[in-house]
């Protein structure tokens, strides 16, 4: 654990409620410090996060509603962090996703102890950190490039990516093989021939 | 029809409810279902519709081709029509076929989202009749098609199954299917039955079987898979994870071996190591390979292993066990062997000839010589040395299939025999009419197969083979001037120390192996590049001036004789390629597209060159009646080849006088038989061609097995069966609806004081039609919801004018994470409604967890699924993520979520997101009328954005046309010069080969 004299401004926050919680073990990527606070943890400038077990929630279904309204309106972003650990969870988990989406919060679910401190963890470390990493880009590797677009058609494996690729010798080949010649490639069965013919050459849009 | 086919007709009709109906695979399920058809349609003529789902391509045109013969005789009122109600047909036609009394073959997602708009009215069907009942289950779209009908109106639902071993994976699948499906009676029919095996055997065709031995290294082969089988298989069990019981080599001949390992391992998935996961892919590979050995010739079998360790790589765990050392080893062997050339080099045009078998034996102890030295590094050095100095030299061996060889004789037996029999029928092979003691009909798995048997007869077995080996030495060749070249210019492209069939290895001891492979990769260049100089000088005096133009030209020209063709072929392909080396890159791309050209061109000469033999290859069966220019000219019967794949039924329209099973295949030898009681005065001999001792009749005889032990299995749970009626003796339906209301209730007891009557009248969702695929619109039918089906731009479901629900299943989020797709549909979402929800939903029966915990590791990395959620989340503080652990759980937050919300809109949910310039999308528009796949296809290729990709797809018909374009017209479509460039280059890039 970290001393509470480090400036408090890139270290998680967390309440003294949450004091003895396990979970606080498992935050190792990130500086965390105890603090004055209404949620269970700080996480950044706008958002914040409260931890709930299943197991809690179904001997006091009520908490969690209490200490969402506590909230009020001062963060952007609300997480409820739900350990799952209960063998049987729908009817809870039911209970915690209405409460949560009908008062304005994010639901993350972990499954461990271990799952739920990366969680934080990691919306801690990524509080400034852009979206591209899960915005459409490619590995610029021609043979990924090529196996990321093949791999769209059903079925069709990166075995088959190597094969279409080494007998036709470039893409725009393989998507003007006609079917015999589709045909003609190892491992490609009659299914996946028609498959592939089919994306290539029916058209974009069928109306007619 | 057989006097048994007839019976389990009249049982079916019994029951006015319907039944299902199981019979062996093979037999006649289209004869029984037009049979059923005209029955009912003769009891009463106008009273509607009949309704046929998930009827396979080659069953429909069975149907149809006996209604037709059937109505022919029949006066027009009395005839029965059938169509084919396609997804993207206009609106009015539907409706129209819908108010006939036609039969119809429709999909199960267009005719619910027809329903649900009330296109189609329940009272106007007839029957429900389903082709493929194993497929159905209480979720699937036939059962929510049952229900849909059968709630209004009570129709008989007639189902049939040629399937047994399907109704017999899972818990009483057989009673559920038949429970979802409003069904009471259960038909078997297996072949064993007294009344089919009577009628099948009253008139037997005469069965030749022909056991084939297999080579030396074939054996060697076959046991070194089934050693690498057995040894996954150990290794499975020993993770103490799965029913043993079931895990046999036997079973592991069949895919749905893999079915069972799923399902076994599925709700656990997620807490299996990487290691466990990869046996279970291996063993399917090893599960290929063995499928493959018996029906590829040796070449291409060695270049699908390359293939495969190309792309298996350093993850398959059998790659690396000894006796997958073995499959590459005398995989390789039954091609070519490296040899030492003693002292001076033999001269370059030795290829084929004699002298060089003889050094064979001299070659393996040579080589194993070789293998001794593996082990120790420094030896390596050494022995590169010494093939510096003495040069070695690839010899090949191209072992043909022995089935070949025995093919060729048979063909020639039943000519002989033909000629002794029929006098009067002089010259059967030129004429062209069917006669009916004509034919031979010669039955492989697949396509390939055939047109390589068709060149085998045609040419010769050594030809082809050498047709192949060379193609095989020159794509070596090729990627062998591409590595060096790429070396030179860029790293650009990774991984191609591996595309040359080299695994990187680490451990010191694995080092021999690199070293062999290097020799041999040199020997093999070393030959390719033999044949070029060869048909260099060859051709020097043809051309010197090389230009492309030219290059075409001369090889125009070469359209004689058939080895004259081969020779001037590869010349000029050896010349592009030996030219472009040298030439900067601009010209190899140009040459290179030109190289490609050739190849085309080539295939295409080779085809005229087979004479008149070659029709269209996509027909299911090639004809092969002329043999003039064959090779050796010994009289020949007419044959036809059959690709099993194809699924056509071709038996009744060539009429055969003799069948050849190339592969055999209890499906197809049920048909034969089934083919012969039909035409009992009619003689038909069958031969049978097995490798002795191979996993092939080992899998034929297990298959018979299975079919009898699934029948066996389904008539005790017919004798258990519960399915519960109503008074009047009908079916009412799955108890499964019964359960989830009672939550329901439960949860609007608490709620609203008033109980839930009025509620399950309102209730409405609307869906996106691309859902219908998925099952949950059936759940939510279920519970009462109200399910409106339109397009939409925006999310998956919309609950109320606020929620928008956008679904991911667990292999979908993990991919459209990957791909950032996501990302786009959660922004639009957002930007449209005030609660956009992503729902997460697990499935029921795989585990409820993302990751088992050693894949979270120890740092935040930015590929975890974690990390990717978190960033989601502070990027869109206001999204929603519901958690579900099952389609009902789903759709009973849907339930409880909907709650005090407005209903939504239908058309304002359809404009929602759509671009302003695509104008207003009309109502019939459906998700169906999108070639999605070519969509999705099209998004991930660079350049392609989502501002860009709506004006491709209107401008471009489609994906072929598109690679065609010229940049300057792709930058005109895409907006941008530097995406076009981007483009293009992606799609003319020359792909690494490896052949």
């Amino acid at each position: 654990a970290s001393s509470a004299a480090q400036a408090p401004k890139n270290a998680i926050l967390v309440s003294h409620r949450q004091k003895g919680n396990p979970l606080l073990k498992h935050i190792r990527n990130a500086r965390w410090t105890y603090a004055d606070i209404v949620p269970d943890y700080v996480l950044g400038q706008s958002s914040c996060a409260l931890y709930i077990s299943l197991r809690y929630h179904l001997l006091h279904p009520d908490y969690l509603y209490y200490r969402i309204r506590e909230l009020q309106k001062n963060f952007k972003l609300r997480v409820i962090l739900c350990h799952i650990d209960v063998e049987d969870v729908v009817k809870p988990l039911h209970e915690v996703t209405r409460t949560s989406l009908l008062h304005d919060c994010t639901l993350l679910c972990g499954w461990s102890l271990e799952e739920c401190g990366r969680y934080l963890e990691t919306i801690k470390v990524y509080e400034n950190k852009s979206a591209d990493s899960i915005r459409e880009h490619m590995d610029n590797d021609y043979l990924s490039r090529l196996t990321h677009a093949l791999t769209s058609i059903r079925h069709v494996n990166k075995t088959d990516v190597v094969t279409l690729g080494s007998s036709f010798g470039s893409l725009s080949q393989v998507m003007n093989a006609s079917m015999e010649e589709l045909a003609r490639c190892p491992g490609i069965g009659e299914r996946k021939v028609k498959r592939l013919h089919d994306t290539f050459h029916e058209p974009f849009k069928r109306v007619s | 029809m057989l006097p048994f086919e007839e019976q389990v007709v009249a049982d079916l009709l019994e029951d006015p409810n319907g039944g299902l109906v199981v019979v062996s695979c093979g037999l006649p399920v289209a004869s029984l279902a037009s049979a059923v058809l005209l029955q009912l349609f003769h009891q009463s003529p106008d009273d509607g519709c009949f309704l046929i789902l998930s009827a396979p391509e080659p069953v429909k045109a069975q149907i149809r081709r006996r209604l037709l013969l059937n109505s022919q005789s029949q006066p027009p009122l009395l005839q029965l029509q059938v169509h084919d109600v396609a997804p993207d047909l206009p609106a009015h036609h539907r409706v129209a076929l819908y108010a006939s009394r036609a039969a119809l073959f429709l999909s199960p997602r267009a005719l619910v989202a027809d329903f649900l708009t009330s296109r189609l009215l329940p009272s106007r069907v007839r029957a429900l009749l389903l082709l493929s009942a194993h497929r159905s289950s209480d979720t699937s779209s036939d059962a929510f098609v049952a229900r849909l009908l059968r709630h209004h109106h009570l129709l008989p639902v007639y189902a049939f199954s040629d399937r047994p071993h399907a109704m017999v994976s899972g818990f009483a699948k057989a009673e559920r299917a038949m429970k979802s499906l409003y069904i009471r009676r259960l038909h078997l029919w297996p072949r064993f039955h007294l009344l089919a095996a009577a009628d099948l055997e009253r008139s037997p065709p005469e069965v030749i079987d022909v056991r084939v031995p297999m080579t030396q290294p074939m054996r060697g082969i076959q046991a070194a898979i089934l050693d690498a089988m057995d040894a996954c298989l150990k290794e499975l069990r020993r993770t103490n994870k799965v029913d043993v019981e079931d895990l046999t080599v036997d079973k592991g001949l069949f895919k749905s071996f893999d079915e069972i390992v799923r399902r076994q391992l599925d709700p656990i998935w997620h807490t299996l190591g990487k290691k466990t996961k990869q046996l279970v892919a291996d063993l399917r590979t090893l599960r290929k390979l063995l499928d493959y050995l018996v029906r590829y010739d040796a070449v291409t079998y060695l270049k699908y292993l390359d293939t495969l360790r190309v792309s298996e790589g350093v993850r398959s765990v059998w790659i690396f066990a000894d006796s997958s050392h073995k499959i590459f080893d005398l995989s390789k062997r039954r091609v070519y062997q490296v040899v030492r050339a003693d002292g001076t080099k033999v001269a370059a045009d030795n290829k084929g000839t004699p002298t060089k078998k003889r050094k064979v034996a001299r070659a393996s102890s040579r080589k194993g010589k070789e293998t001794e030295n593996e082990g120790s590094s420094d030896n390596k050095d050494n022995t590169q040395k010494v093939n510096a100095e003495m040069g070695i030299v690839v010899e090949e061996i191209l072992e043909e299939a022995p089935k070949w060889k025995v093919l060729r004789e048979l063909l020639q037996e039943i000519a002989e025999e033909q000629a002794k029999g029929d006098g009067d029928n002089v010259n059967p092979v030129h004429e062209d009419g069917i006669n009916e003691s004509g034919i031979v009909l010669v039955a492989c798995k697949d396509e390939r197969s055939c047109v390589q048997l068709q060149e085998c007869i045609s040419k010769g077995s050594h030809q082809v083979m050498r047709a192949e080996w060379e193609k095989y030495l020159l794509g070596k060749a090729e990627l062998h001037g591409l590595h060096r070249k790429n070396k030179k210019t860029s790293q650009q492209l990774k991984g191609f120390g591996v595309l040359d069939g080299e695994v990187p290895m680490r451990s010191g001891e694995s080092a021999g192996p690199v070293s062999i492979s290097k020799v041999e990769a040199n020997a093999l260049l070393a030959a390719a590049s033999e044949i070029s100089t060869v048909t260099k000088e060859a051709n020097l005096a043809d051309d010197s001036n090389v230009s492309c133009k030219k290059r075409s030209f001369g090889k125009g020209k070469g359209k004689g004789k058939f080895k004259k063709t081969m020779a001037k072929r590869e010349a000029s392909k050896l010349r592009n390629r030996n030219t472009t080396e040298h030439t900067d890159l601009e010209v190899e791309g140009q040459s290179g597209k030109t190289d490609e050209q050739a190849e085309t061109d080539a295939c295409k000469l080779s085809a005229e060159d087979d004479s008149a033999s070659a029709p269209a290859v996509d027909k299911a069966a090639n004809n092969l009646s002329a043999f003039g220019d064959s090779v050796d000219t010994e009289p020949l019967p007419p044959v036809q080849f059959y690709a099993l794949d194809s699924d056509q039924h071709v038996l009744d329209v060539w009429k055969p006088s003799v069948i050849i099973v190339y592969h055999p295949d209890i499906t197809f030898v049920r048909e034969i038989e089934v083919y012969k009681a039909e035409n009992p005065s009619m003689k038909l001999k069958v031969y049978f061609l097995f490798y002795e001792d191979s996993a092939e009749v080992q899998k034929f005889e297990s298959s018979i097995r299975r079919e009898n032990e699934a029948f066996e299995s389904l008539i005790r749970q017919k004798s258990l069966m519960m399915i519960p009626v109503d008074q009047n003796g009908r079916c009412i339906g799955p108890t499964l609806a019964n359960e989830p209301e009672a939550l329901l209730s439960q949860n609007s007891l608490t709620r609203k004081a008033g109980g839930r009557k009025p509620l399950e009248k309102e209730m409405q969702v609307i869906v996106d039609m691309r859902e219908f695929m998925s099952s949950l619109p059936n759940v939510l039918h279920q519970k009462g919801i109200r399910i409106i089906p339109v397009t939409l731009e925006v999310g998956d479901y919309v609950l109320s004018p606020l929620i928008c629900v956008e679904r991911k299943s667990i292999a979908d989020l993990f991919q459209s994470f990957a791909s950032g797709r996501l990302y786009n549909q959660i922004e639009t979402m957002v930007r449209y409604y005030k609660i956009p929800v992503l729902l997460i939903e697990f499935s029921q029966d795989k585990s409820f967890s993302f990751q088992s915990a050693s894949e979270i590791g120890d740092d935040v990395s930015p590929t975890n699924i974690i990390s990717k959620l978190s960033l989601l989340v502070l990027h869109f503080p206001r999204l929603r993520i519901v958690w579900s652990r099952s389609l009902h759980a789903t759709a009973d937050i849907f339930l409880s979520l909907k709650t005090n919300q407005d209903e939504p809109d239908e058309s304002k949910a359809m404009r929602v997101g759509v671009p302003s310039e695509d104008g207003v999308v009309e109502n019939d528009v459906r998700a169906e009328n999108y070639n999605t796949s070519a969509i999705e296809f099209l998004r991930r290729l660079p350049g392609v954005t989502d501002s860009n990709y709506r004006r491709i797809m209107e401008e471009c018909n489609s994906l072929a046309e598109l690679a065609l374009l010229p940049v300057e017209r792709l930058s005109e479509l895409m907006g941008t010069q530097k995406g076009a460039r981007m483009l293009k280059e992606f799609l003319d890039a020359k792909c690494p080969t490896m052949l």
